[in-house]
């Protein structure tokens, strides 16, 4: 009996206790994809090298915003454009705040400095394990697959140190993967000469090993990062390096300017100028040989959507332009789709361009509309015509005075125009832009060679684009910084990020306090750098961050 | 008089039925009735031979049979969940009638405490168990309705409004956990039960009890912080078949709406604010017609709810069974909210041998969840949606968008034209064996299996008549998902008695395991509205998606319970909890507690006491933990960042998160020190409690360098107390032949605070952690009044500003307003919380009364600002006493774009409440009624649920979080209870 007894309990005891082992405990992780599965093969590179493509495409899309993933209000590169000499912020809201009055509203706590940081380093981090992850001699590739792939991803984390040392000024430099064993609490600023020798390294690299063009419309070319590189010297005060990578840029005849029509629109009125910004013409691969890097985006394809606004904020509020009891402009895509007006140009870029000046005409600006709609045709006489509204009456824009708020009547880049066929009212933007191209290397050289004394070579630089816009050219007298930056006006407006262009010529509270009227009491000497996000010095906790200088 | 013959005749009748049955036995029958003090039968009364293996339960007309070895002198036990237990020796005859006496909180009740039960009076934790009244008769939705301000240091939060109503919050003791979920785990029929609270019929619901302190949930270790739920579902009877309906029906209507600004003072407001040029020519045409929309009034409704249940139970000595169909149908106060409810459930128990007992107990639900509700929440909700727009076209249908100008805002009506399936279908089944070890006197072995399905399916179609539906040529989502969790324990039980030691020893071996697969495609781009749901391949665009997750948790439990004497009680319980969730580093937590007990009434020296029949006094100490890890957490794990070539998807990824080996479990360390009495005859019984909690290893999210390209990691950090009072008190104030007064009232104080956030003692002011105060406090600048005509408004700390302005106090004096002036101005902890239930009983009629507050807190009502109409007055706002010129208060600042310069203003309110939550009158039919009419049992009820409330609170609801979600709703109810 007491035998049995014992039997059945050791019986369930081991019952019990059998299949206790760590090991079952240990996660299966068939949906989860880790850096160790993913950088095994090229395949691998590939798709994480898609990911940073994406990452840079965000530049142009809606910051994050609370809880959801992306906010349609405020683009990313506000703080690239906004509250300088050519643009100022029209439909206020928040974050136009900031640059429009900067003040006490430019201050470390402005959330979209937190966004712009966090993913220029998120980009960082992820060209960072690209890079790292390469060194593994498992993987089966050739030197020279390997070395575009790594020319790609070192292009572009030199790309966000770009950023990041234009807006911040020293910035703490990071090369390496991440981990959650290791995070830091005492990061440091970077000395920016530190950080731009880094860039440096990158770009040679980048502009060694990427070919000079490519059959795919995503891989990046030699030219960007050769522009880059000129720019970056630039900022370096290397005034002859800069004008001997811009001149690889210019020369070489992959990167021809657009001096004629082409494309889609190439049989209807227009300007090859205007050609490179009309949805079907961006690419390369549909005759834009003038674009060194241009961002995709594919409505109803994945991977297609990137919640690109750069029409929501560069468009203006036609339709609530109220006319003789009517509001005669609706939305459409001949009117350039719907626009919130958050950004517009000053009265002084709109005074850049002469008559003649392609650049100006109305196939690149909006100054007037189209009466197309019978419902909305305003009550009382045309005051131009001195008729009753009718249909097909021109509509003029008030093309006079200064910038003022909330101002529906004042006209519009129409670089961005955009509208789905699906509908016109989608907010997103799905249309491929230009990020870059050779005509800025033409400045960039301008640049370069009036700083070493080359007036000629500047105007001639300069007379290339004004030339293919039809602009009268320049005489080397006439060559100024100030000229020059209302060249890349002409020639860059919306698309640059002007901001560093101002601060590398020490211009932005100058001409912003001459040219924007709604920034100028308020910018100050402070505004040249942004404050580092309070965020990124609270979390230094073992090592107090300095802060950039009056905020 | 009339009842006692009624009875008799019944029990004769009840003999008369079973005799054939056990005709052929050899034992004695002894047979009776048990009943409740005022004579009700009672159910499911556990009747046992002592001494021996011998039961049953009584029937739901009170009646049992059981045979006997012993032709007399039988000691037979009655015991019953809710009232004290009752040893009769059997005198003559075999005909024994009993009456039990009520005692929910009593010291001999018999208590379910997981793994097993326990008599209250050996309980060495903290156990609370629900007043029946509150699980019958009451027409809950849910069982978290029945638990509503009714208990101890249980609150449930109603977060919103709705037809399924299940937008609650269950918190045992406060809030501990930030990131974790703060919910109690519930344990149904034994088995973790992991799907909605709607899909338990509340009906099929025997006993509810709460596990609260660390001795007494320890027992479910890395899940029990959070208190434990221990729902035991209705057993079968022996005795013939006892067939009821139990059904009410009834409407709904609004508690309360906020006074949200309408038509006219909506176009003044805008005027005053921004000038007659922001108004649109679509807003003034509809100004000049007085044409207002009131969307409030188009998004609610008076709702409608029904339920009805058919049961049956009965069985013989060997065999029991449970079996119930219900249907719940509510149609909310919101446009198109609908809740429906189908379920099922069967309980059987067979005894197979002597020593093996097969039981089941299997729920089946259908829950239709389907049709969108009006929206209320948000920039397109109806409470702030702009009264000059146009809700409807002139065809009667809701317009694509209301305001044809402001091409933003789609119409709050538009989800009531979605088309919309959203099923849930869930299989929800016990099965357990129980062996009586032979040979070992007081050894058994339980295997207990748990299986859970649900599978939900969720279709939502916006066609071309609402907005996102029109931009998009139709938008489709679909979900399909199914949940699996296993359930399977190994449980050994031995309990012994030598002398006046009495042992009780459990183990347990368990393993579970849960995987969660989803699929959902999201798809835009229809040719037509025609087939919604059901063109997908046709779709311009669609994007499926695959989730799938996988948990497995290992257990090892032991506890002992020993008593000596029934005086000094002892229970020592460990528990070890392996999760595949938790880090490499830490897979197993241990979970220790020990516990005490001493029953003083049971010394000799107490015997003599007159007044105090019961006292007892418990300590516990232990801890205890929350698992509050996901699946993957640990890991660094890349995410989707596709781009595009052409028209070709270019696949991507990124690192998003960082890899944490060091992730594992919350533990709080809990004290517990109780004392159980009983006083006067038992006319007043109780519990008194303190507590103490110590929360540690708090998962919170830190903020780290972005410069890591991750700004945040989940780490096992910070720190919480929460330390309280407790009193149940039950009372029997007046006891008359004809009319009892019953009273339960419950209190409770609770105080939770940070005791420390990253470890180094500093509070997170970004995420409002602050230590020393409670989770949730409400930091920022304190509003002071207004800037008057006769202020300097040139020079103020906040600079130049105007009359009417917001005055924002200079907490540290230095003459400028900046961050620095910000403090914590609300904690939204209430001083005390309690629940009275008053039960009224003359003759047949019954008259509860149950009143729940919440007093001493205070919360910023969201609803008090002006910045939510945006610029250009887009939304609408609720009506305030605006400062103006003529109107010099400091209550409100005035009508202004800029009153506050940009600084965030909260406005505390008082938002304490008393709300009486129900009101029933019932009426039992006795005697010659259900004589004729062949009834064993006939109730009819009216009950009122939260008709008043008293509140200074402004806003929506003071109980409700969010201010701008589906407003609460009053129920009155008719409702009928009959068995055959």
């Amino acid at each position: 009996m007491k035998i049995l007894n014992k039997l059945i309990l050791a019986f369930l005891t081991t019952l019990m206790f059998a299949a206790c082992s760590k090991d079952r405990l240990k996660e299966e992780t068939p949906s989860v994809l880790t850096a160790d599965l993913l950088f095994q093969n090229r395949d691998g590179f590939e798709l994480a090298l898609n990911g940073l493509h994406d990452e840079v495409r965000r530049y142009r899309s809606g910051q994050p915003f609370n809880n959801s993933p992306t906010s349609t209000n405020f683009i990313m590169n506000m703080q690239a454009v906004a509250g300088v000499d050519n643009v100022f912020g029209n439909y206020r809201d928040g974050l136009m705040d900031v640059f429009n009055l900067y003040g006490t509203f430019n201050n470390p706590s402005v959330p979209h400095y937190r966004h712009v940081f966090t993913w220029l380093y998120e980009t960082i981090n992820a060209a960072n394990t690209l890079i790292g992850r390469s060194t593994n001699a498992d993987i089966n590739w050739t030197e020279t697959e390997k070395n575009r792939i790594l020319g790609e991803a070192r292009c572009i984390r030199a790309w966000c140190y770009r950023h990041l040392t234009n807006l911040w000024g020293d910035v703490p430099l990071t090369l390496t993967e991440s981990s959650g064993t290791n995070i830091r609490t005492d990061w440091e600023r970077t000395p920016i000469a530190e950080v731009r020798k880094a860039m440096e390294e990158d770009l040679l690299f980048a502009s060694q090993n990427l070919p000079d063009a490519s059959s795919s419309d995503i891989r990046l070319i030699k030219g960007a990062a050769q522009h880059y590189l000129a720019e970056l010297y630039l900022a370096m005060g290397q005034y002859d390096k800069a004008k001997i990578e811009a001149t690889k840029v210019i020369s070489n005849t992959a990167y021809k300017l657009v001096t004629a029509r082409y494309g889609i629109n190439r049989n209807n009125a227009g300007t090859p100028f205007g050609d490179m910004f009309i949805e079907g013409n961006s690419k390369r691969s549909q005759g834009n040989t003038e674009a060194l890097w241009v961002i995709q985006n594919e409505q109803l394809v994945i991977g297609g959507e990137a919640n690109n606004i750069m029409r929501r904020m560069w468009v203006n509020r036609y339709w609530s332009i109220i006319v003789g009891g009517k509001n005669p402009i609706q939305i459409s895509a001949e009117n350039g789709g719907r626009g919130i007006g958050r950004l517009s140009p000053t009265r002084h870029a709109l005074s850049l361009f002469a008559a003649n000046d392609e650049r100006g005409s109305a196939f690149l600006w909006r100054y007037y509309y189209i009466l197309r709609d019978g419902g909305f045709i305003p009550s009382g006489n045309n005051n131009r015509t001195g008729t009753p509204y009718k249909l097909g009456d021109t509509l003029f824009l008030d093309n006079t005075g200064i910038e003022k708020l909330n101002n529906p009547n004042w006209p519009s880049t129409r670089k961005w125009d955009y509208a789905s066929p699906v509908d016109v009212l989608i907010d997103p933007q799905y249309s491929d832009q230009v990020l870059l191209r050779t005509a800025e290397s033409y400045l960039v050289l301008a640049e370069a060679n009036f700083r070493l004394g080359d007036l000629a070579g500047a105007a001639v630089a300069i007379n290339a684009l004004r030339s293919r816009a039809k602009a009268t050219p320049v005489t080397a007298s006439q060559i100024t910084i100030d000229f020059i930056l209302d060249e890349r006006s002409r020639e860059l407006f919306s698309e640059e990020d002007r901001r560093y262009v101002l601060v590398r010529t020490n211009k932005l509270v100058d001409r912003v306090k001459l040219y924007n009227k709604i920034s100028a009491n308020t910018i100050t000497l402070r505004d040249t750098l942004l404050p580092i996000p309070q965020d990124v010095i609270d979390a230094n906790l073992t090592s107090r961050m300095r802060q950039n200088p009056g905020y | 008089m009339i009842i006692k013959k009624f009875t008799y005749a019944l029990l004769c009748l009840c003999i008369l039925f079973t005799i054939p049955v056990d005709a052929l036995a050899q034992n004695t029958i002894l047979t009776g009735k048990v009943t409740d003090e005022n004579a009700n039968p009672l159910e499911n009364v556990s009747v046992v031979i002592k001494g021996t293996n011998m039961g049953t339960i009584t029937d739901a007309n009170g009646s049992y049979r059981l045979s006997a070895i012993k032709p007399s002198g039988n000691i037979i036990v009655f015991s019953f969940v809710g009232f004290s237990d009752k040893e009769i020796t059997q005198a003559q005859g075999n005909v024994i009638n009993v009456q039990l006496e009520k005692s929910s909180q009593s010291l001999d009740a018999v208590v379910v405490v997981g793994y097993g039960t326990q008599k209250r009076k050996d309980i060495t934790g903290s156990v609370v168990s629900i007043d029946k009244q509150r699980l019958e008769n009451l027409p809950n939705s849910n069982f978290a309705q029945a638990l509503e301000g009714a208990l101890p240091g249980v609150s449930v939060n109603t977060n919103g409004g709705g037809a399924e109503g299940s937008s609650v919050g269950i918190l045992v003791r406060g809030r501990k956990s930030v990131l974790a979920s703060t919910a109690p785990l519930i344990i149904l029929d034994g088995i973790p039960y992991n799907g909605s609270i709607s899909d338990i019929n509340p009906s099929d619901i025997a006993s509810i009890d709460i596990l609260k302190d660390a001795s007494a949930a320890a027992i479910y270790g890395s899940r029990a912080a959070n208190g434990v739920i221990l729902l035991t579902t209705k057993r079968g009877t022996s005795g013939k078949p006892v067939i009821s309906y139990d059904g009410f029906a009834g409407v709904q209507e609004i508690s309360n709406l906020p006074p949200v600004l309408q038509g006219e003072d909506f176009y003044n407001f805008k005027v005053q604010r921004e000038g007659i040029g922001a108004v649109t020519l679509s807003e003034r045409a509809i100004y000049n017609s007085k044409n207002f929309a009131n969307w409030l009034d188009l998004a609610t409704r008076k709702g409608f709810k029904q339920q009805h249940t058919l049961s049956a139970r009965g069985g013989s000595t060997n065999f029991k069974y449970y079996a119930s169909l219900s249907f719940l149908d509510v149609k909310g106060v919101a446009v198109n909210d609908k809740y429906q409810r189908y379920s099922s459930r069967i309980n059987l128990e067979a005894n197979l041998t002597p020593w093996l007992t097969y039981g089941t107990n299997t729920q089946l639900s259908y829950n239709d969840r389907s049709g969108l509700p009006a929206t209320f929440d948000g920039l397109y909700g109806a409470y702030t949606f702009n009264p000059l727009t146009t809700p409807f076209d002139s065809l009667g249908n809701p317009t694509i968008y209301p305001w044809p100008e402001d091409k933003f805002f789609a119409n709050p009506l538009a989800p009531t034209l979605a088309k919309s399936i959203d099923n849930t279908y869930k299989v929800f089944t016990t099965n357990y064996l129980q062996i009586k070890v032979p040979f070992v006197s007081g050894l058994s072995y339980r295997l207990n299996t748990g299986m859970d399905y649900q599978g939900r399916n969720i279709n939502t179609y916006y066609g071309r008549n609402t907005r996102s539906g029109s931009q998009n040529n139709g938008t489709l989502s679909q979900t399909n998902s199914i949940v699996r969790n296993y359930t399977l324990e190994n449980i050994l039980n031995y309990d012994r008695t030598f002398n006046k030691h009495t042992f009780g020893l459990t183990a347990l071996y368990g393993y579970e395991y849960r995987n969660t697969t989803s699929n959902t495609l999201s798809a835009e781009g229809f040719p037509s509205d025609i087939l919604t749901f059901y063109q997908a391949n046709v779709a311009a665009f669609a994007v499926p998606r695959t989730s799938f997750e996988k948990e497995t948790l290992i257990s090892q439990m032991a506890r002992l319970n020993y008593n000596y004497d029934s005086r000094y009680l002892l229970t020592l319980t460990a528990r070890r909890d392996g999760y595949s969730g938790f880090g490499d580093n830490h897979k197993f937590g241990f979970f220790p507690v020990i516990a005490v007990g001493w029953n003083i009434t049971n010394e000799n020296f107490f015997s003599q006491n007159k007044i105090i029949d019961n006292l007892k006094l418990r300590l516990s100490y232990g801890s205890v933990g929350n698992q509050a890890i996901t699946p993957y957490q640990t890991l660094a794990r890349l995410s989707t960042r596709s781009y595009v070539e052409g028209n070709q998807t270019a696949a991507g990824y990124i690192p998003t998160t960082l890899d944490n080996p060091d992730l594992r479990w919350e533990t709080s360390t809990q004290g517990n020190i109780g004392i159980d009495f009983s006083i006067l005859k038992n006319k007043i019984f109780g519990t008194i409690d303190y507590y103490d909690v110590k929360t540690h290893d708090l998962l919170l999210t830190r903020k780290i360098s972005p410069v890591q390209g991750i700004p945040e990691v989940t780490q096992n950090i910070g720190k919480t107390t929460n330390h309280g009072f407790e009193l149940g008190v039950n009372s029997v104030n007046l006891k008359t032949k004809d009319f009892t007064w019953t009273t339960n009232a419950n209190f409770t104080i609770n105080r939770n605070k940070w005791a420390d956030v990253y470890g180094d003692g500093k509070d997170d002011t970004l995420s409002r952690y602050f230590i020393g105060y409670p989770i949730g406090s409400d930091f920022g600048y304190v509003f002071n009044g207004i800037y008057q005509l006769n202020d300097d408004t040139v020079n103020t700390p906040q600079g130049k500003v105007s009359p009417g302005f917001a005055k924002i106090r200079d907490l540290n004096g230095d003459g400028i307003i900046n961050q620095y002036d910000r403090t914590i101005y609300s904690t939204g902890q209430p001083d005390f919380t309690w629940g009275l239930g008053n039960t009224f009983r003359y003759k047949n009629i019954n008259l509860y009364v149950f009143v729940h507050g919440v007093q001493g807190r205070t919360d910023p009502n969201s609803l008090m600002s002006d910045n939510n109409v945006g610029d250009g007055v887009r939304n609408t706002t609720i009506v305030k006493n605006w400062w103006t010129p003529t109107n010099p208060t400091n209550d409100f600042y005035a009508n202004v774009k800029s009153a506050t310069k940009g600084l965030p203003v909260s406005f505390v309110q008082n938002s304490s409440f008393v709300r009486v939550k129900d009101i029933l009158l019932s009426y039992d039919f006795s005697g010659r009624f259900l004589e004729s009419s062949k009834l064993s049992r006939m109730k009819v009820y009216l009950e009122a649920r939260n008709p008043f409330t008293f509140t200074k609170w402004t806003g929506l609801d003071p109980e409700f979080t969010s201010q701008s979600v589906i407003p609460l709703q009053k129920e009155f109810v008719v409702g009928l209870n009959i068995s055959f």
